[in-house]
């Protein structure tokens, strides 16, 4: 039987070559730039004859080259839909074939792009489960219509529902599988403009600003002519200090206005949607994200609160979702990248409603509050004596440090805590930022609990439990606790339930 | 802590262990001479030799002795039909338990030295984590894998 096969849109030959444009575009640079600053300048090129001209003879050549590329690529890529997979062949030189039976398929990932948007084309990013090879059954659709990525979705629905009945049609007559009614997507949260603003403030994307404006510079340091310089810092300096201070904040100003412009370009728009068993989070304003977490893949909920947001009462939601890419930084999905603590609570019990978000919790014993520093301190304390010693009196303001490492010991002492329910573990803890955990027993990998030797001594025990996060674990961590509590999470995780009875 | 896992590992790992620390109290000991040579030629001190003698002494007393006894006692495991349950560490004892239902595949593997003594450890793998015991008798240890994969393959997956 002969299945029709689809392509991808057009214009997906000219963004297979603007992506192949943007991998060039340094070596591109590199080429003419030299001859730039060579004597006389691109106009030089043109008057040594044929031979000036290489560059540019190169240059037209792997554009074209780039070009019939894209378009070959485009007109070679086919798609189809047979005995339950979802089909591709494709490839420049070699023909590759590449079959995803669509109950592999994990989510369909749509991104819409600047070329995609006024066309109303999406690109799909196809994930499995991932075998841990990188980049193995995935696949990527340039750009399709989206009828066409409905398409996909409908067949991958119709596969999915077929499987059991195709095991009872073995016995009767085959029954004709009918169009499935359209799942309706509930919108539960729609980021509002200030949440955005916020967020775009108070996120940390400043510094990653700074220091890429200074790796920026870093790099041009050897062309600029210091001497020169020099000498007009000297009359800059005679400004004062106040001109000085003045540019510095200017300049960190400007990095964090770039910062908060592209948080908000990331993050316009941030909706959550649900049907009966996927969530989907769009964003973006350029460029338009689309993800989809499937809910039974969903293995914790992880809120974190930096302390400037914890002071105003907001907090980021991330799903730790079992499965997906390597290398994908979206592995870590963002639920609610910014929102009001009274404000998630109902979205998130509507989105899981087996969880408890408000449980009581268990904090650590005031005896152990001194374990949440003592070893840090001890840590410090050669570098300590070194500083006081080398550099005596100065070295001794290092000691500043130690009221510091004290008080953050408190504050984590302080938030540490753990809530048992029936099939729940929520845990608390703290580096600088608070972290809490919300776990179904039924997610949980393994439980450790440690002791060290003084632990031991003051009946005290860390408690360490992993799920599964993306490819790798995630460790929610509540340190030095009531050895009884630790032993109580055991013997509530214990599937045999031996330990119950011995107490 | 309250009621340690049942078994031991063999009596056999002790002895993998210090000849493990003698190895390194072995390379320690080489690099000892080479310092050793050069404190003679350039006629440093002559307390630094009885430093060397004793730097060497204490790692060897420590890797070759103490270490791996305490670590041997330590080193406990059970195997139940639900769960498995590890006690291991040296101056942080940690207790772990895997549910039979994470449990995804077991490994045995076995080194040179390993096999020279009929060892091999045996690797538990989660979907997130991967735990190891490390020295049971060979025969026991592929005993051993083969229970844990028939026991966790009654377990129905939930990722």
């Amino acid at each position: 039987m002969y299945e029709e096969r689809y392509k991808l849109h057009p214009i997906s030959a000219f963004i297979n070559f603007v992506k192949g444009l943007k991998e060039l575009i340094l070596p591109f640079i590199i080429i003419f730039g030299v001859n730039i600053f060579r004597d006389g300048g691109v106009s030089s090129m043109f008057n040594q004859g044929w031979q000036g001209l290489i560059p540019i003879i190169i240059g037209s050549v792997v554009l074209v080259f780039l070009l019939v590329g894209g378009i070959i690529k485009w007109k070679r890529f086919v798609y189809w839909f047979e005995d339950g997979e979802l089909r591709i062949e494709y490839g420049l030189f070699v023909k590759k074939k590449r079959y995803i039976p669509f109950d592999r398929i994990q989510s369909l990932n749509y991104t819409e792009g600047i070329f995609h948007r006024p066309l109303g084309l999406v690109k799909v990013k196809v994930e499995t489960a991932g075998s841990g090879k990188v980049g193995q059954a995935e696949a990527e659709l340039t750009a399709i219509s989206r009828e066409d990525a409905d398409r996909i979705e409908n067949e991958m629905e119709k596969a999915k529902r077929q499987l059991p009945e195709e095991t009872a049609a073995e016995m009767g007559p085959h029954e004709q599988v009918e169009p499935l009614p359209k799942k309706e997507a509930k919108v539960l949260y729609r980021m509002s403009m200030k949440e955005l603003l916020i967020l775009a403030t108070t996120s940390g994307g400043i510094g990653v600003v700074i220091s890429a404006v200074a790796i920026f510079l870093s790099q041009f340091s050897e062309l600029i002519p210091y001497d020169a310089i020099y000498e007009e810092v000297m009359l800059f300096l005679r400004f004062g200090a106040l001109i000085v201070a003045l540019t510095i904040f200017f300049v960190l100003l400007v990095a964090w206005v770039i910062s908060v412009i592209m948080t908000i370009f990331a993050n316009y728009q941030f909706t959550i949607q649900r049907d009966e068993d996927h969530i989907y989070i769009t964003r973006g304003l350029l460029e338009k994200k689309k993800v989809s977490v499937p809910l039974k893949r969903v293995q914790g909920i992880k809120v974190s609160q930096n302390p400037l947001r914890e002071l105003f009462g907001y907090a980021t939601v991330m799903v730790e979702s079992a499965g997906g890419s390597i290398g994908d930084k979206d592995e870590k999905i963002r639920l609610f990248p910014l929102v009001k603590t009274e404000r998630m609570i109902p979205i998130l019990a509507e989105l899981f409603p087996e969880l408890e978000w408000t449980p009581e919790l268990v904090k650590a014993p005031k005896r152990s509050v001194h374990f949440f520093y003592r070893l840090d301190l001890l840590w410090f304390s050669p570098v300590f004596a070194a500083l006081g010693y080398f550099f005596y009196p100065y070295g001794l303001l290092a000691l500043i440090i130690v009221p510091i490492v004290v008080v953050i010991g408190i504050w984590q002492h302080r938030t540490v805590g753990y809530a048992l329910a029936d099939k729940q573990l929520t845990m608390q803890f703290r580096g600088i930022s608070k972290h809490r955990f919300f776990m179904l027993k039924k997610r949980v990998q393994v439980v450790q609990v440690t002791q060290s030797y003084f632990q031991r001594r003051k009946e005290l025990a860390s408690i360490n439990s992993t799920i599964k996060s993306g490819m790798m674990g995630a460790t929610a961590s509540t340190p030095h606790m009531e050895k009884a509590d630790a032993s109580r999470i055991l013997a509530w995780f214990e599937p045999s339930g031996n330990k119950e009875l011995k107490h | 802590m309250d009621n340690q896992p049942k078994n031991q590992i063999s009596r056999k790992g002790l002895t993998v262990w210090r000849v493990y620390g003698s190895m390194e109290t072995a390379v320690l000991a080489l690099l000892a001479v080479g310092a050793g040579v050069l404190t003679y030629f350039f006629e440093w001190p002559q307390w630094l030799y009885a430093l060397y003698g004793g730097v060497i002494l204490l790692f060897g007393f420590l890797f070759i002795y103490l270490f791996p006894k305490i670590r041997w006692q330590r080193w406990r495991y059970e195997v139940r039909e639900q769960e498995i349950e590890l006690q291991h560490g040296l101056f942080v004892v940690t207790r772990t338990l895997v549910p039979m239902v994470r449990v995804q595949h077991v490994d045995t593997e076995q080194g040179p030295i390993l096999r020279k003594y009929d060892l091999a450890e045996i690797s538990i793998s989660t979907a997130a984590t991967t735990h190891t015991i490390p020295a049971l008798i060979t025969a026991e240890a592929d005993e051993l894998r083969a229970r844990i994969s028939v026991l966790a393959r009654v377990a129905e997956d939930d990722v």
